[in-house]
């Protein structure tokens, strides 16, 4: 089953003069429990593509169907909806928020939810376990290492079971040991949960550790293909 | 999104940033707080006049003489003699006007009274024996005049409190002869300190036979006024009438336009003087409002600052699928939080302080002032602090809302 299918996609900012094409006719699909790295040097438009595809930016050509539906029939807060329980978000920066415990942060996306709260707690004490952060629960993310906060980030992007979770270089600003564990995590959520996991990275040994790779280079797919050698996550922990 | 947890996000943006909340709110504080203020000791100084009225008995009918006065420049002056003996006389009789239970005719003027080397200036007061009813006046020595007095033009007085002090200090003053107008006249009643908010200040007073004021002082043949009191407050407009038909009779009026008298009642002065300061109060309140609109305008700039300090959490409250009306209530959720809270401290900063400085007023300076906790204008200060916080949110608030997600998540 098809999650993700784009057609000639094109994202162009500014006008005449100031005009940038950030991605130019770029077409894929993406089935449920594939595991995709998409890479590419900076200014090669892999960001713009996870923002067009996480719906956080809107493309200015071509067609985006999510779960065979094309996006231009959802309004914005069916997107916000759609944002909400079929995608989970993992950014470089964390994106945590401050002087809030792990627990809370982790519980966000539930607040803009259908789910009753009294499932709340349950379902992020879950999430939590399945990053293996449970002794943290109470903790503040500035009483947390890198490597932690992004496992919070990760579990934050699973509580509502999401068809896809975007990873948007999610070991960028992490120590090799903090990224193995982050990329061990997305690994073991692929695997054992078979979640759909679309990341976006410009290291091709953090690209190995998909199933598929991606690659753009100004705004073009220049290869798509499986990856061959796959790494396991493990094999660098000592 | 659930109430609870977005009051929850409301009250720790607010006091990740204490002092800068603290500040912002002072203004609304202020405004509130003056808002209270003016309406309790508006109110209290309402009541203070009302019950000042009131303490002439609600039967109370004054009949003053000269028409209605229609407007500042009008000249009411033109029959200040109009009300004359006979007008008494006949309004005394039970066939014009059955309902009237008393009548007294009053004059006053101004002159000095001399004892020895004193003298001190004072209101002249001329009233019948009826004086200490209507008005609940009491002699703490000597006694009031008789209606012999009346009838003899006796040359007595009976004296006001700052009177007694002025011209015989501590000295006992009933039995002495004091001069007015070089006239001899007995003290023959010493009144006690009333206070000094009386529409008429019954301590620089001295009161005689209004016959006496008359003749030897005033040396006129009119009367001033004709206070009257009904038999019941229920009769108040039946009197009024009577007095009406009674007097333009006497003075040959057929066309109530053509009046050479006018008549108010109790009811008549107190809605006038609490139009009055109505008016004042609503005043006075208006100008404190400018003071909220300053308030609020400090609430929009510090909610600016505050919508740009979390750029990259409204981002991500966005990408985790949070609405544009989901962050729009957030935002005026903490700014109406903000104005509200300040609405609630003003609140009760006025009315602590409008109680003390009504501590003050009666004890201190001895008004029979009573606090009055304006419960409206509570009501209307914690509306109106949290609209503030509304109008004031909404366009920090929308430009929160509206944020792309992605240019928010990228702000740096």
């Amino acid at each position: 089953m098809k999650i993700i299918e784009i057609k000639n996609l094109t994202k162009i900012y500014g006008e005449e003069e100031a005009k940038t094409i950030a991605l130019d006719g770029v077409t894929f699909d993406i089935k449920k429990g594939e595991f995709v790295a998409i890479m590419g040097a900076s200014g090669s438009g892999k960001s713009t593509l996870l923002h067009v595809l996480g719906f956080l930016d809107k493309h200015t050509g071509g067609e985006y169907y999510f779960e065979g539906k094309k996006i231009e029939s959802y309004t914005e807060d069916d997107l916000a909806k759609l944002r909400n329980n079929k995608m989970g978000f993992v950014f470089q920066a964390f994106n945590l928020l401050p002087r809030t415990t792990v627990l809370e942060n982790v519980k966000l996306p539930l607040l803009y939810s259908d789910i009753q709260e009294s499932k709340w707690e349950a379902l992020a004490m879950e999430a939590i376990d399945s990053v293996g952060l449970m002794h943290r629960l109470n903790h503040e993310p500035s009483q947390l290492s890198g490597g932690e906060k992004q496992r919070v980030a990760i579990a934050r992007a699973l509580i509502l079971n999401p068809s896809v979770i975007f990873a948007d270089e999610p070991t960028g600003n992490l120590d090799s040991k903090s990224g193995q564990i982050v990329m061990q995590t997305l690994q073991h959520l692929h695997e054992e949960h078979g979640n759909t996991i679309i990341l976006i990275t410009h290291e091709t040994y953090t690209a190995e550790h998909a199933t598929r790779i991606i690659k753009l280079h100004d705004g073009k797919i220049v290869s798509d293909e499986p990856v061959k050698h796959r790494l396991k996550a493990t094999q660098f922990i000592k | 999104m659930i109430l609870k947890y977005t009051l929850k996000t409301a009250i720790t943006g607010l006091r990740t940033n204490k002092s800068r909340s603290v500040l912002t709110v002072l203004g609304i504080v202020i405004g509130i707080m003056s808002i209270m203020l003016i309406a309790s000791l508006g109110k209290g100084a309402q009541n203070l006049i009302l019950d000042q009225i009131q303490g002439m008995g609600t039967k109370t009918i004054i009949v003053m003489p000269g028409r209605q006065p229609k407007g500042a420049s009008d000249s009411a002056q033109m029959f200040t003699d109009s009300l004359k003996e006979k007008d008494l006389e006949s309004l005394m009789k039970k066939s014009n006007a059955p309902t009237i239970a008393k009548i007294m005719p009053v004059v006053f003027g101004s002159d000095s009274a001399t004892y020895g080397s004193e003298i001190y200036r004072m209101t002249i007061f001329g009233a019948s024996s009826m004086i200490s009813e209507i008005f609940d006046l009491s002699v703490d020595k000597g006694e009031f005049f008789t209606d012999e007095d009346i009838k003899s033009m006796a040359d007595v007085v009976v004296i006001g409190s700052n009177v007694k002090d002025e011209l015989f200090g501590s000295s006992d003053a009933v039995g002495q002869r004091i001069k007015i107008k070089n006239r001899s006249f007995r003290v023959v009643g010493t009144m006690p300190k009333k206070g000094q908010s009386s529409l008429v200040n019954f301590d620089d007073i001295a009161i005689m036979p209004y016959t006496t004021a008359q003749q030897y002082i005033l040396g006129v043949k009119y009367y001033q006024r004709l206070i009257v009191q009904a038999d019941s407050e229920l009769n108040i407009k039946r009197t009024v009438k009577d007095i009406e038909t009674t007097i333009r009779n006497n003075h040959n009026i057929t066309d109530p336009e053509k009046d050479d008298f006018h008549i108010e009642t109790q009811e008549d002065i107190a809605s006038r003087l609490s139009v009055i300061t109505d008016v004042l109060t609503m005043f006075l309140i208006a100008v404190a409002a400018i003071s909220l609109i300053v308030g609020g305008i400090g609430i929009m700039n510090i909610m600016l600052v505050s919508v740009t300090e979390r750029t990259r959490e409204i981002g991500l409250r966005k990408a985790v699928g949070a609405t544009e009306s989901d962050v729009l209530f957030q935002f005026l959720l903490e700014s109406v939080l903000l104005t509200g809270t300040g609405g609630a401290i003003g609140i009760f900063l006025g009315a602590t302080l409008s109680f003390l400085i009504a501590l003050i007023l009666s004890n201190v300076v001895g008004l029979s002032w009573e606090f009055v906790f304006p419960l409206s204008a509570t009501l209307i200060g914690l509306f109106v602090s949290a609209m503030v916080g509304l109008v004031f949110g909404l366009y920090p608030a929308r430009q929160a809302a509206r944020k792309s997600p992605m240019e928010a998540l990228r702000y740096e």
